[in-house]
């Protein structure tokens, strides 16, 4: 069998080559004009207070009834406001342009991802590793 | 606007900087020595076939354990199976060494991550 040997100072330059390499691909991605639409939209959501309430009230809400979901006892009243409190969490702007900002940020990033599955030809944005318990 | 592969294009300096890395993780130990050992399978149809010979064994007694159809011999005929693939050593260093860079993938994504502040592989997995 031809098993490539690694010596240590090839695994230390190979090691080395990666960590620059991740350093530049992530530092690329944070100056990109997506991710820079990700974080402003980010902090305008955590300065909305009306967002906040609006956040803080829905979990609140989901806090309160969470056993009663879980066994699908939720009285039509009580699910009625836990959907009305949902809604009115996710048509606020701020929320809005989030999810839009995150959805662009996705996609780029799974392309990203699929370009490197493809030329390590293996899974390279698994979300689990193989310890993960889920 | 997306590709034709339905994939959104990177801007032209994030595309780089993928092929950079993916260029780095292809030399990284644990990926050319997974690739290797891929190689090396390739290059032995014996030990090809017995992997193949395993998995479809594997189906077929999931099958059949579905329908209450399995018998001792199905189970014996699998163990040895299972012994063979265990004592053939272009396999095992195959699986090793996929166990090894599959290991190695999310220290990588959690590096990624720890630079932008964001969980890439939650956000990037599919």
């Amino acid at each position: 069998m031809n098993l490539i040997e690694t010596p240590v100072a090839d695994t230390a330059t190979a090691d080395t080559a990666v960590a620059l390499a991740v350093r530049a691909f992530a530092e690329t991605l944070a100056d990109s004009a997506v991710f820079h639409r990700f974080e402003q939209a980010n902090q305008q959501l955590r300065a909305d207070s009306e967002a906040q309430a609006a956040m803080l009230a829905y979990q609140q809400k989901q806090q309160s009834l969470q056993a009663l979901l879980m066994l699908n006892a939720v009285s039509p009243a009580e699910r009625g406001e836990l959907e009305r409190l949902e809604e009115a969490f996710f048509n606020q702007p701020t929320v809005t342009a989030l999810l839009a900002a995150q959805t662009e940020l996705r996609a780029v990033c799974q392309t990203a991802a699929a370009i490197l599955s493809e030329q390590i030809e293996l899974p390279f944005a698994a979300a689990c590793g193989p310890g993960c318990a889920c | 606007m997306m590709n034709n592969n339905g994939t959104t294009p990177l801007p032209p300096k994030l595309a780089t900087a993928t092929a950079n890395l993916a260029e780095a993780l292809r030399a990284a130990p644990p990926l050319a020595t997974y690739r290797q050992a891929q190689a090396d399978l390739a290059a032995e149809p014996a030990a090809q076939a017995l992997l193949d010979h395993l998995m479809t064994n594997q189906n077929e007694l999931r099958l059949k354990q579905m329908n209450g159809r399995i018998t001792q011999a199905d189970v014996d005929a699998l163990r040895t199976l299972q012994n063979e693939v265990q004592e053939n050593a272009t396999i095992m260093a195959y699986v090793m060494a996929q166990q090894d860079a599959l290991a190695y993938l999310p220290e990588v994504n959690q590096s990624i991550s720890d630079w932008l502040g964001i969980d890439f592989a939650a956000l990037a997995g599919r």
